[in-house]
C-alpha cells in the first residue's frame, strides 16, 4: 500500500517538473520569440533591400523653359569591397550627359560611400564633380563622431579640416539607400521621419515625409505602386515645399522610381529606365 | 504691322533651323512653334501674292518641327565611352581602399 502511494506521489512529483520545466521552456520560446522575429525581420530587411551587384539607370531630364528636356544619365550601383580588416558596400552615383551635350556642355559626376554592409553606416564619402570644366573634390572620411573633411576646388590648393557629428549623421548617398530600410507600409500619410546629413562640410537636418501611395512607370519593373516622399532639407540646394519628391516601390525592395527635385536654377526628373541585379 | 509681323518671322524661322540642327532637342519646338504661330499670322496678314513668302516660311518651320520631332522618336539617347572616366573610376576606387585601410589603422 506504501509502496502504491510512493509510486504515486513519485508520479505526480514528476509530473509537476515536467510540467513546470515545460512552462519554464515555453516561457523562454515565448520571451525569446519577439526577439527572434524582430532580429530576423531587422536582417531580411537590410539584406533584402540594398544587395550588392544592383544597377538602377536613370534618365535625366531638367526643365528647360518648360520642356522637360532629357540631359544626362544617372547610375546608381552597388558593390562589395573588401580590405584586409572589413567588408564595405559601395554605394555610387554617377552622372554623365548624352553624347549630343558633351560638346556644349560636358558633366562627369561621381557621388560615392563605402558604408557598413548592413547598417550602411558610412565610414568614407567621395565627391569628384566635372561640370563644363568646372572641377571640385571632396573626400569626407567618418571616424567615431568626427568627419574630417578634404576638399579641391580647380587649381586652388587643397584644403582639410575636421568637424564632429552626431552619431546618426550619414552622407548624401548613403541617405538614398537608408531610406529604402524604411518600413513605408506602417507609416500615415503626413508623417515624418528625421535624418542629419553631412554635405559641403556642414550638418544639414534632412526630413522626410510620407504623402501616400501612388502608380508610376518604373522602366523595365512596368507601372509599380509606389510609396510618394518628400525631402526637406534646410538647405540652398534644394528649393519649395513639397517639390523635392521621391516615389519608392511599394514592395520589399522600395526601388526608387522616379525622382522629381527643385533645384535654385531651375527643376528635373530622374525616370527609372532599366533595374538590375535587385 | 505686316513688315514687322515678317521680320521676326524670318528671325524665328532662321532660330528654329539652328535649334533643329543643333541638338537642342525639344527644346528647338520653342523657336519652331513661334516661327509657325507668326507664319500664319503673316499670312492672315498678306494679301494675293504677298503669300507666297509667308507660306515658304511655314513650310520651313514645319519640315524643322517634323525634323526634331523624327529626331526625339528615334534616335535614342546615349552616354559615349569616356575612357578618361572610366580611369578616373579605377583609380578613385583605389585610393578609396587605401584610405579605408588607413581609417581602420587610425581606429585601431
Amino acid at each position: 500500500m506504501f509502496d502504491f502511494y510512493q509510486k504515486k506521489f513519485l508520479f505526480f512529483n514528476n509530473f509537476k517538473e515536467l510540467y513546470l520545466h515545460k512552462f519554464i521552456l515555453m516561457k523562454r520560446i515565448l520571451l525569446l520569440l519577439p526577439m527572434i522575429f524582430a532580429f530576423l525581420s531587422f536582417t531580411s530587411s537590410t539584406r533584402m533591400q540594398v544587395r550588392a551587384g544592383e544597377k538602377l539607370v536613370y534618365a535625366g531630364s531638367y526643365n528647360m523653359s518648360g520642356l522637360m528636356t532629357q540631359l544626362a544619365q544617372v547610375t546608381m550601383s552597388t558593390e562589395n569591397v573588401s580590405t584586409a580588416k572589413n567588408n564595405y558596400l559601395h554605394l555610387s552615383c554617377e552622372l554623365s550627359t548624352y553624347s549630343k551635350w558633351d560638346k556644349f556642355f560636358k558633366i562627369r559626376d561621381i557621388y560615392e560611400s563605402y558604408v557598413h554592409p548592413t547598417t550602411l553606416k558610412p565610414s568614407l564619402y567621395k565627391r569628384s564633380i566635372d561640370e563644363g570644366g568646372y572641377t571640385k573634390k571632396e573626400k569626407y572620411v567618418f571616424k567615431n563622431n568626427k568627419v574630417t573633411s578634404t576638399v579641391k576646388k580647380r587649381t586652388y590648393p587643397e584644403s582639410s579640416r575636421s568637424f564632429n557629428i552626431k552619431p546618426t549623421s550619414i552622407d548624401a548617398v548613403s541617405i538614398l539607400y537608408q531610406l529604402r530600410l524604411v518600413d513605408f507600409s506602417k507609416m500615415q500619410a503626413g508623417q515624418t521621419k528625421s535624418y542629419t546629413i553631412v554635405f559641403d562640410e556642414k550638418e544639414v537636418p534632412v526630413t522626410l515625409k510620407y504623402m501616400g501611395k501612388e502608380e508610376i512607370k518604373a522602366g523595365n519593373l512596368g507601372t509599380k505602386e509606389c510609396y510618394k516622399i518628400s525631402i526637406g532639407a534646410k538647405t540652398d540646394a534644394l528649393r519649395g515645399k513639397d517639390k523635392n519628391l521621391i516615389w519608392l516601390t511599394a514592395d520589399a525592395k522600395k526601388i526608387p522610381a522616379l525622382i522629381k527635385f527643385s533645384i535654385p536654377v531651375g527643376t528635373g526628373q530622374l525616370t527609372l529606365t532599366s533595374a538590375s541585379g535587385i | 504691322m505686316r513688315k514687322l509681323l515678317l521680320v521676326l518671322t524670318i528671325v524665328f524661322t532662321v532660330l528654329a533651323i539652328l535649334f533643329s540642327a543643333l541638338p537642342m532637342d525639344t527644346l528647338a519646338f520653342l523657336p519652331i512653334g513661334v516661327a509657325i504661330a507668326l507664319s500664319l499670322v503673316t499670312l492672315l496678314k498678306s494679301e494675293g501674292n504677298q503669300k507666297k513668302f509667308p507660306k515658304i516660311l511655314l513650310t520651313i518651320s514645319v519640315i524643322c518641327s517634323v525634323f526634331v520631332l523624327g529626331k526625339t522618336i528615334f534616335i535614342k539617347d546615349e552616354v559615349e565611352v569616356d575612357k578618361t572616366f572610366e580611369q578616373q573610376k579605377i583609380e578613385t576606387k583605389q585610393e578609396a581602399k587605401k584610405e579605408l585601410e588607413e581609417l581602420e589603422n587610425d581606429l585601431e
